[in-house]
């Protein structure tokens, strides 16, 4: 690990581990004045409907914030996210410590001084108004916090000018194909289909059919096609439709680059991010796309140099009005 | 797989697909098992007949580089190494050297055949 991601590291983790600090700490202050028994679980009306034990408290408490700040820390090093994404990340972090962190503290303290064998008196309500507004508080400290710390510059494409061409002769025509080896997706049809039939045929079918619907949908795009061709570029399914395809008139240029999947374009699928959009099957190497309208579109696909080549030696002789 | 034909040369439009995936085998730019685009959508993206195109795949099919599969289209065959594309490409250049001669089929036959019992 470097030293830049062991501060980035150190600050994604950091709510989370200050949360549980203090949460223990308190527990330290009032533990002889709790009872054996602790009310942790309570009604909409707030009236205590679960009891846990003092070290079962303990056994829940620690990992229900470690566990995120561990989550957290592994997105920031394998996601790398930069710029806003890490902006908002950090602040996310720290607004979801703080909501736990006085959520549990809360229910400990509502069980302070409640006589032996008893039962809590309530968990007033306006604790989670209090939560949400401490969780808003320690977001935007994140958030500035996060400027502190140094990330990696948006990852931007180099001159059009000094990109690669595939050497076409005059009027001769060519077409690039590769398939995109998206194995999850069949997974994620199987596990929809399931699910909609089970919601379908136990709940009601309003739900159930939308998500058949869906998974259909996605099995169609179980194994994508990328076509580069004197059309543009093409993202097919096993059908004809649904399809997304960029014409050549909306591109700049086309460039081959590592992407990252969680950090650029915050999952996999067919994302469309403020500033950029694509078909991410993984994080590695794609086609990205420079979009006369200053976006970008990517596809990850193997071999995308040559795909990028081809895009660029047929936008020059577009330009050329060939 | 870059595909590229060149309309305006005398060597027929689905030779030269089938020459396309020929050079991708040789250069290693295809595994075995990768699919090729299904015929119509090939046909659409360079501009040509899908008659042309699937007579492209025959020919590769013939040359044991490529396997097709009712509904499931075309795919590498495990056997399609770059050595054996690069034969391939050797055998076609012996063959149109033997042609410009103009030796006959069974001279070119006899010519491989004493070659091989040598």
């Amino acid at each position: 690990m470097t030293s830049k991601n062991l501060g980035r590291v150190t600050l994604a983790a950091l709510p989370f581990v200050l949360a549980l600090l203090i949460d223990l700490t308190l527990y330290a202050t009032v533990e002889d004045r709790l009872p054996d028994r602790l009310a942790v679980h309570f009604d909409a009306g707030g009236s205590a409907d679960r009891y846990m034990s003092l070290s079962a408290y303990l056994l829940y408490t620690v990992p229900s914030l470690l566990v995120p700040g561990a989550l957290w820390a592994l997105i920031t090093v394998r996601g790398k996210p930069h710029g806003r994404a890490h902006r908002w990340l950090t602040g996310g972090g720290f607004a979801v410590a703080a909501f736990l962190g006085y959520l549990l503290i809360a229910v400990l303290f509502v069980n302070v001084d409640v006589p032996e064998g008893g039962s809590a008196d309530g968990f007033p309500l306006w604790h989670i108004a209090a939560a949400l507004a401490a969780a808003a508080l320690a977001g935007a400290l994140g958030m500035l916090l996060s400027r502190l710390v140094p990330v990696p510059e948006d990852p931007r494409d180099l001159d059009p000018a000094t990109r690669e061409r595939i050497v076409l002769a005059e009027g001769e025509v060519a077409a690039w194909g590769r398939g995109i080896g998206a194995w999850w997706a069949l997974v994620a049809v199987l596990v929809l289909l399931a699910a909609g039939v089970t919601v379908g045929l136990e709940q009601n079918w309003f739900i159930g059919a939308p998500l058949i619907v869906l998974a259909l949908v996605i099995g169609t795009f179980s194994r994508p096609h990328v076509t580069v061709d004197r059309r543009g570029l093409t993202v097919s399914g096993l059908l004809p439709r649904p399809r997304v395809r960029v014409p050549l008139e909306r591109m700049e240029a086309a460039g081959s680059r590592s992407v990252n999947a969680l950090a650029e374009y915050g999952g996999w699928g067919y994302r469309i991010r403020p500033e950029r959009s694509g078909v991410i099957t993984r994080s590695g190497e794609a086609i990205v796309i420079s979009l006369t309208s200053g976006r970008e579109f990517a596809v990850t696909v193997g071999d995308s140099a040559t795909g990028a080549a081809l895009l660029n030696t047929l936008l020059d002789r577009q330009r050329a009005g060939r | 797989m870059l595909f590229r034909v060149d309309p305006t040369s005398t060597v027929p439009l689905g030779d030269q697909i089938a020459a396309s995936v020929r050079r991708a085998v040789a250069e290693g730019a295809v595994a075995p098992g990768e699919r090729l685009p299904a015929a119509r959508a090939l046909a659409e993206s360079l501009g040509v007949n899908v008659h042309t195109v699937l007579r492209g795949y025959q020919r590769l099919r013939e040359e044991g580089l490529i396997e097709l599969r009712r509904g499931r289209g075309a795919a590498i065959t495990a056997g399609a190494s770059p050595q054996r594309a690069r034969l391939l490409e050797r055998v076609r250049e012996a063959v149109a050297d033997a042609r410009d001669l103009g030796m006959t089929e069974d001279e070119l036959l006899a010519l491989v055949r004493s070659e091989l019992d040598a």
